[in-house]
């Protein structure tokens, strides 16, 4: 291996604008928050403090419930081919900002702007372009008994892949006639804060998207306002539980897309090479920040040291450091939280009897880091083999037989992502008949489009969203 | 000569047995008066062990073969229509309404057997992905299913309350009150019909006894209520099932293509194309 250094090529932040503190936005417009109190918004990367938000409360998300019932109103009365030019709009401004939104994502968020550039905000804008086209042909899509939307729905985001998430939750809500009151991940609202700037841009009818900020209390508050008609959750299984818990004997709607420990089946047949790239993104994504990652590494015995080999080779080329880098393969693990749960987590696995492999880098001295990982020598009962670790460590384990890797695979509580490489097609269509997960990639690992459904099996959670199947979360079905 | 009066079971794993508590409850029609079996937490258990089993069986069936065990059992009723009258006679309906509703329950049994090859494609597709890859959504049954049936005395009611999910492939416990004796005697035709054992289990009593039990056990995948319970009964099934992400549906759809979506998961596999 060469050490050719690379040379640094920093994206500018001065594309983007960040106001000091930042409101609720309710019925078209931003409003101080009722409860007067505000939490600051950090660099993941840097730990500078890059705005304060607000920290909505009782009465503040009362006024934007309000508001989209009021907003409501108007949209249900909008014919569906407008709704559908609203969400052309939105995405071909989100294209023509893509930029700036892409910068200040990485720069909330820690994730690389290669990332955030070359990948995010590309889905973001399509996932808009995609499901206004549906607007206007709800009955074509699942019949005329199942085209009725919830109304006022509510929708909680992680910090994962926070524009995006919006886009998956905000694009086919609207398009089936709902109206939203959408409350961002605490660290990571910037990007969800910049988009409200486009609703109002593209002339979107007041209260039919609203936004509020705020931690843990302020969904709990949306989740139990007695006028939303239907939630849509995307972060950890406990929160999905507990949400569902808190909605138990209401008539309200529900879609949960919660956490994974995906097993990527590596079979002595498969493509090495191209196995390792697949296994590498599967897991180094987003810091691994990925409720879907291939976080279990099932490979069959007997090609285990070579292909360790070939992925420890492969990891120690992987560059860890400034989001804003072109360079960066790594970013910044999203909060102090995360990186103690990462590093607790880490330290439990090899006091179990894992054999750690992290590579060689140096990690910058400011923000938080953790250097990508790789466990071998692991039984399938260590934590680090059965829960989500969402940080970038792989646990690898080992199989002999076909029947063996699906029963490795399905040994979990989650079920809603996993891989599989080989070259044989049979083994492929035979597998993936057996595996309990919602997405999964043969031959490729990690990959998503707005006309593609996601979604989990088992306590992964329940409902699609993304193409087709993901109006339905949106719409009820009446007889 | 003396009538000889029917002793009705629970029917569970392809047999009839008594409720392992031994105890019964009353269901008064208006010539006879029947000791039904009282469901306990045992019974239950014992029922979802047996579905897990009868899942395995039934969803490894080609849809053409469940398509036709389906069709069986309209047969078997068809067969047996005068008895099903002159017993919904004796829960107080018509000869009309009686003869209606069993024709009723055949023409839906006929449909549903129908659709079992059919709905796979109307509900799944290829996913138009921009990028080289073969992208497939398609659906797969969620696995043990309990149905809480109608209250209404209605042969009809009945079987909507089954064949969704058995139709897409999930097995099924079939939980019965007030129409007790109706279900029991359909178990007869049920067991005549080659449905693998477990694949379909019917049960009776109070729903109240068990609604903590359905709710937490894990390997109950999915629990459907088609009677209108009390708020407080969903509310603990709800809480109940929230600590294993039940899949818990309040009242369903019972025709249609959304009668039977939401028994379904969706798997979507991607897979590049290259040379």
């Amino acid at each position: 291996m060469n050490n050719w250094e690379y040379a640094e090529s920093i994206e500018s932040e001065k594309i983007v604008k960040i106001e000091k503190k930042y409101g609720h936005f309710i019925n078209g417009e931003f409003v101080s928050p009722n409860s007067k109190k505000y939490l600051d918004t950090i660099s993941p990367s840097s730990e500078e403090v890059l705005s304060s938000i607000s920290i909505g409360n009782e009465k503040d998300v009362d006024f934007a419930v309000n508001a989209a019932k009021e907003g409501l109103k108007q949209w249900s009365k909008t014919p569906p081919s407008e709704r559908s030019k609203y969400l052309f709009k939105l995405a071909r401004l989100i294209q023509e900002r893509s930029r700036e939104f892409a910068v200040l994502e990485s720069l909330d968020g820690g994730k690389p702007i290669k990332e955030s550039r070359d990948f995010d905000l590309p889905q973001v804008a399509q996932n808009f372009f995609y499901y206004a086209g549906w607007a206007d042909k709800i009955d074509l899509a699942w019949g005329s008994g199942i085209s009725k939307p919830y109304g006022v729905v509510g929708q909680i985001i992680p910090w994962n892949f926070p524009l995006l998430m919006l886009s998956w939750k905000v694009a086919p809500a609207l398009a089936t006639g709902n109206t939203v009151v959408l409350k961002p991940a605490e660290t990571t609202p910037l990007t969800a804060l910049l988009f409200a700037e486009l609703c109002d841009e593209v002339g979107l009818p007041k209260g039919v998207f609203n936004l509020i900020t705020g931690d843990g209390t302020t969904g709990s508050e949306l989740v139990n306002h007695k006028d939303i008609k239907k939630i849509a959750f995307t972060g950890s299984t406990s929160v999905g539980k507990y949400i569902q818990k808190s909605l138990a004997g209401r008539d309200v709607g529900l879609t949960l897309e919660l956490g994974g420990k995906a097993a990527n089946i590596v079979y002595n047949d498969a493509a090495l090479d191209e196995a390792v790239e697949g296994v590498v993104n599967g897991i180094f994504f987003n810091q691994g920040h990925v409720c879907c990652a291939g976080s279990r590494l099932l490979v069959q015995e007997d090609i285990h040291d070579v292909f360790i080999n070939k992925l420890e080779k492969r990891m120690q080329t992987l560059r860890v450091g400034n989001p804003l880098d072109k360079n960066t393969d790594i970013g910044a693990i999203n909060s102090k939280d995360q990186l103690e749960k990462i590093t607790d987590m880490v330290n439990e696995g090899v006091s179990d009897g894992g054999e750690l492999f992290q590579i060689e880098c140096e990690l910058p001295k400011n923000g938080f880091w953790f250097k990508p990982s790789l466990f071998t020598g692991v039984q399938v009962n260590y934590k680090i083999a059965t829960e989500e670790i969402f940080g970038p460590v792989l646990t690898t384990l080992t199989f002999r037989t076909p029947d063996e890797a699906v029963e490795i695979a399905n040994n979990t509580e989650y079920g809603l992502s996993a891989g599989i490489w080989t070259e044989k097609g049979s083994k492929i269509l035979w597998t993936a008949d057996r595996l309990d997960a919602g997405v999964i990639w043969a031959n490729t690992f990690n990959k998503f489009d707005p006309a593609s459904p996601f979604g989990g099996y088992k306590e992964s959670g329940f409902g699609r969203e993304g193409g087709r199947h993901g109006l339905l979360s949106y719409l009820k079905a009446s007889s | 000569m003396t009538e000889v009066k029917k002793t009705y079971k629970h029917y569970v794993d392809g047999k009839f047995i008594r409720s392992e508590s031994g105890k019964v409850y009353a269901i008064d029609l208006k010539k006879e008066k029947y000791e039904i079996p009282l469901t306990s937490k045992k019974d239950l258990r014992d029922a979802v062990t047996s579905s897990k089993a009868g899942f395995a069986k039934w969803n490894s069936l080609t849809m053409y073969n469940k398509s036709q065990i389906l069709y069986r059992l309209s047969e078997m009723i068809e067969g047996n229509k005068e008895s099903y009258i002159a017993l919904l006679q004796q829960h107080g309906l018509t000869k009309n309404d009686s003869k209606n509703d069993v024709e009723d329950a055949v023409n839906t049994i006929i449909w549903y057997a129908g659709i079992v090859d059919k709905w796979e494609q109307l509900t799944g597709n290829l996913n138009p992905v921009a990028g080289e890859y073969f992208n497939i959504s398609h659906q797969e049954p969620i696995g043990v299913t309990f149905s809480l049936s109608s209250d209404d005395i209605s042969l009809n009611s009945l079987v909507k309350s089954f064949l969704p999910p058995m139709s897409v492939g999930c097995s099924v416990i079939s939980f019965s009150n007030q129409n007790a004796v109706l279900a029991l005697k359909l178990s007869e035709d049920i067991n005549n019909s080659d449905f693998p054992s477990g694949s379909l289990n019917i049960l009776t009593g109070n729903f109240e006894n068990i609604v903590e039990d359905v709710g937490a056990h894990v390997e109950i995948r999915l629990a459907a209520i088609y009677s209108n319970i009390s708020n407080d009964l969903l509310e603990t099934l709800d809480v109940k099932g929230s600590d294993s992400v039940k899949r818990i549906v309040n009242l369903p759809s019972d025709e249609g293509l959304g009668s039977i979506i939401p028994f379904v998961e969706t798997k979507t596999v991607w897979h590049p194309k290259g040379q």
